[in-house]
């Protein structure tokens, strides 16, 4: 009897030491996971607000793509990022030869800039879809810009093979040493209203491309159902659309008007004489 | 600040601008050289003299357009100015001027020759009331212009975008 007591209590202690070690991995096992931001139980990912792998993006941030960075660094993440840097003007040659300098910073749309190669196997997919922005479904106002290495780099007459004519394509080894592309095919997004980088890094296939784009544009406020360069020209106006009609065309020349100091009342809204409208006519 | 140059045509852009140098395709003899800058993004299809951008200028934006003519004008009255303007002033700017007349804007155009070559500069402004903000805007683009005495030569083929 005193011997089955002692067995029990020795197999009750070893079974409690077992219980206490499996505890402790499952709590190093919690405690790994929600380092990772996936944890069981994260308040943020049960409210739905966050987007995982914050780690993704900051290494796009410092230039050093992986090599296969996921497609999500392209999108804003809900977390403060760390700031990817100004976006330069692209200046360079075209494929034929002739100059070229695109502003990124002189609208108020979003610009796709993307860095493709001529012999890139996977760049392929990039230019037939790219070259044909008409057929992408991306956010209206949205100007796609295709970025090869310069002639010295890369063959001109490859890269004329593969451009369209429907979309600008600037060949200049500068562009991608300024913005720092770890190889092709890489993406930047920089949003014209900030003059700030919004997303950069790579997509597997244009569907995550623009998928991406459209998620870039939807957190930056945009509305997708604008059409045209209306999106393009909100912070400007567009006081010659003819498509505008009615209380919207009015409410567009009011704007206009207003950005050119002419408020209600001003005098040269009733002008007198053919001089005051042409006053340099003579 | 970019920096962009072909056709014996250089400009050094100033902030927000941006441009093209290019030569247009032709079937039916020589064409010259043309250089269009903006402030506002340039469509791909847009005619020499801003067809197709102008309508699309906010009222701070500006538009010019340096477009090369052939050698026969060369020595003509038309192009008897030597040397582009060294700057412009909002006096120079008319809504008369335009070649495409749309309420608000103003334009000057100018003939001269310059490094051997004639030319024109054709420049748009968004709105006339803002000349006194904008023409300086203009001037930095006018001095920051280069032209060299002869023109590369010219590829043959070229998409038409360019």
């Amino acid at each position: 009897m005193i011997a089955l007591v002692v067995v029990s209590t020795f197999a009750v202690l070893v079974l409690g030491v077992l219980v206490a070690g499996l505890l402790r991995s499952h709590a190093d096992i919690l405690r790994s996971l929600h380092e990772l931001g996936v944890g069981v139980g994260d308040p943020v990912l049960e409210a739905g607000a966050a987007t995982p792998a914050p780690a993704a993006a900051t290494a796009t941030a410092t230039g050093a793509a992986p090599p296969t960075l996921a497609p999500t660094t392209l999108a804003p993440t809900a977390a403060p990022a760390p700031p990817l840097g100004p976006a330069p003007t692209i200046a360079g040659r075209t494929p034929a030869g002739d100059a070229r300098a695109i502003s990124v910073t002189n609208s108020d749309g979003l610009t796709l800039l993307a860095f493709l190669s001529s012999g890139c196997a996977s760049c392929a997919g990039f230019w037939e879809a790219l070259g044909h922005p008409g057929r992408l479904d991306l956010p209206a106002g949205t100007r796609a810009v295709i970025v090869t290495k310069g002639p010295d780099r890369e063959v001109p007459s490859e890269v004329r093979a593969r451009a369209t004519g429907q979309v600008p394509v600037v060949m200049s080894t500068e562009a991608w040493l300024e913005y720092q592309v770890p190889g092709s095919p890489f993406f930047v997004l920089v949003d014209g209203a900030t003059g700030t980088k919004v997303g950069q890094g790579v997509a597997n296939h244009v569907g995550q491309l623009v998928d991406l784009v459209r998620r870039a544009e939807h957190d930056r406020g945009g509305d997708a159902s604008r059409g045209g360069d209306r999106g393009r020209n909100r912070r400007r106006g567009r006081r010659n659309d003819p498509a505008l009609g009615g209380p919207e065309r009015e409410a567009a020349a009011d704007e206009v008007l207003r950005a050119a100091g002419i408020h209600p009342g001003d005098p040269s809204l009733y002008p007198r004489t053919l001089d005051d409208v042409f006053p340099h006519r003579s | 600040m970019a920096t962009i140059g072909a056709h014996g045509i250089t400009a050094r852009l100033p902030q927000g601008f941006e441009g093209r140098i290019y030569v247009r395709p032709s079937a039916v003899g020589p064409t010259y050289p043309v250089a269009q800058f903006a402030t506002f993004p340039i469509p791909d299809e847009v005619g020499d003299f801003g067809s197709g951008a102008v309508n699309l200028m906010g009222p701070g934006d500006v538009f010019a357009t340096l477009f090369e003519y052939g050698p026969e004008s060369l020595g003509t009255a038309l192009f008897a100015r030597q040397g582009r303007p060294a700057a412009l002033a909002a006096a120079d700017f008319s809504p008369t001027m335009l070649r495409r007349g749309l309420p608000g804007q103003s334009g000057t155009q100018w003939f001269f020759t310059e490094a051997g070559r004639p030319f024109s500069f054709y420049a748009v402004l968004g709105s006339h009331t803002m000349r006194h903000v904008l023409v300086p805007r203009l001037n930095q683009l006018v001095t920051a212009l280069g032209v060299t005495a002869t023109a590369p030569g010219l590829p043959a083929a070229r998409p038409l975008w360019n």
